[in-house]
């Protein structure tokens, strides 16, 4: 597995952890008869895979998580969806790279 | 915050009427491998991402429903996705009824818990009467699933 697919992976599980931790979430959950879940062991796998990632980008995550709850955020027609803002062309990942930062707002993008 | 569910919801492209598969990862894969190509960025992190959530709890709420979901990097609109199985996939559902009917609902990964879960509510909501449930099933061709699955969602 690659670093930025380990990242990814990481984001998904946090937006899953986040979704899963409000108590208002879990009552609305339950309203639409989804079953309660133990998360523990996502929290181990999240653990897993973070581990596996290069200590900058772990950080640059984490700064972004905590600032803005998302620390990858997908680009859509060139616009980061974390701020919008339309990213200069240099922005784009060159060859060998995976993963980039929003000059404006610190998030990693997601080019996909 | 409203939601908006942009067009296009649904396309052909989105409804199953059969799903050939007979255990629920499997189920899932099918349902992430029929998304035609644009709609999925990464094929690889929606499937591990669905199966991930199923293993958290199961998304089938019993009656022969489940409703698999997630906010994922993977998709840039929300997405709903019906697909049928007339045999029934085993997926660990309150009841224990195997699933004949099951709604993928994926929303991009911006989206806020409330507008994912409103999203959700919509597609639960769609199937909570028998008698609707029973149409879909009933329903012959993705034509006249799709046109029905877009009334009930209307």
């Amino acid at each position: 597995m690659t670093e930025s697919h380990a990242l990814l992976q990481v984001q998904e599980i946090d937006l899953l952890l986040q979704e899963w931790s409000l108590p208002v979430s879990r009552v609305r959950l339950g309203r639409l008869g989804f079953a309660p879940g133990d998360d523990r062991s996502l929290h181990r796998t999240r653990q897993r895979l973070f581990t596996t990632v290069d200590r900058r980008w772990q950080r640059l995550y984490e700064r972004a998580l905590s600032r803005y709850g998302r620390g990858v955020v997908g680009v859509r027609e060139r616009v980061c969806q974390g701020c919008r803002i339309t990213l200069p062309t240099s922005a784009a990942p060159g060859p060998g790279e995976s993963l980039t930062l929003c000059e404006s707002c610190g998030r990693i993008l997601y080019w996909g | 915050m409203s939601i908006l569910l942009s067009p296009p919801l649904l396309d052909s492209s989105l409804c199953i009427p059969e799903l050939k598969s007979r255990t629920r990862d499997a189920a899932l894969a099918e349902v992430v491998q029929s998304l035609s190509g644009g709609v999925v960025r990464d094929a690889a992190l929606l499937r591990e991402s669905l199966t991930r959530r199923e293993r958290l709890a199961s998304t089938a709420i019993g009656k022969g429903l489940a409703f698999p979901n997630v906010r994922t990097l993977s998709v840039g609109e929300s997405r709903m996705i019906l697909a049928r199985s007339s045999r029934g996939v085993p997926w660990d559902a309150v009841d224990q009824v195997p699933v004949h009917l099951l709604c993928a609902v994926l929303s991009p990964a911006e989206w806020s818990e409330e507008m994912h879960h409103e999203s959700l509510t919509r597609a639960v909501n769609a199937l909570r009467l028998q008698r609707q449930r029973q149409k879909l099933i009933d329903a012959e061709g993705l034509p006249a699933l799709r046109d029905l699955w877009r009334e009930l969602l209307s």
